[in-house]
């Protein structure tokens, strides 16, 4: 993982998400949160293994995201070309695939449906949702390695 | 609502860059092809709802809820 991010402890990101974090551009707004456009990458763990999703315009608004390999081997889904051209990909090898992680006490589950996925040159993302592949919204999550 | 009817092959606008052509009519099920621009988002209703709800879960954990997924993580490298 080559994305420019810094570590910081959990509890600072509440209050100073991103000083210095590349912006990252939403093509298409999240569903349920049109108005954030802007989004920073902080990193949680320093294995690189979860990240926050972080509002510029409002640093309370985060989500956890996972990059998939370490706990979803098999998950290897095709992007439509179709999202290349939203965030201006030129080399598909630059895209980065991120899930959404719901976080719960008890069960944390990652949304393999609608992975987001990021251009590191254009630092665009958009969340695709991967019409007719049947995955599902929420993944029980277990690191497999 | 507005309410029209389509025969298979005709098509309704929506706007200048939106359109939705009725391909089949079979009993109960349409077969609609749609065509509209790449920044306009085109999905089953049911698949978005349930996206959007399951966004709004997602947002913002509790700090709790938070340092439960760094344990699970973590438990799983010592268990490596």
């Amino acid at each position: 993982m080559t994305t420019r991010t810094a570590s910081r402890p959990i509890e600072d990101t509440m209050i100073d998400p991103s000083l210095g974090l590349p912006t990252i551009t939403m093509a298409v707004p999240m569903p349920g949160f049109p108005a954030h456009r802007e989004f920073v990458l902080v990193r949680l763990n320093d294995d690189g293994l979860l990240y926050a999703f972080t509002s510029v315009e409002d640093p309370e608004l985060r989500f956890l995201v996972a990059p998939p390999e370490p706990f979803f081997p098999e998950y290897a889904p095709e992007i439509d070309e179709s999202v290349f051209a939203a965030l201006n990909t030129k080399d598909p090898d630059r895209l980065l695939l991120m899930v959404v992680i719901t976080a719960g006490v008890n069960e944390t589950t990652a949304n393999l449906l609608a992975p987001i996925v990021l251009d590191r040159d254009s630092m665009r993302a958009q969340q695709v949702v991967l019409s007719g592949s049947g995955l599902p919204v929420r993944a029980i999550m277990n690191r497999t390695y | 609502m507005l309410v029209l009817t389509r025969r298979a092959g005709e098509s309704v606008m929506i706007g200048d860059n939106v359109t939705i052509t009725v391909l089949e009519a079979r009993g109960d099920v349409i077969r609609l092809g749609i065509q509209a621009p790449r920044d306009v988002q085109v999905h089953r209703e049911e698949v978005y709802r349930e996206l959007q709800a399951a966004n709004r879960e997602a947002a913002s954990p509790t700090e709790d809820a938070v340092q439960a997924v760094t344990k699970m993580l973590r438990s799983a490298e010592e268990s490596d």
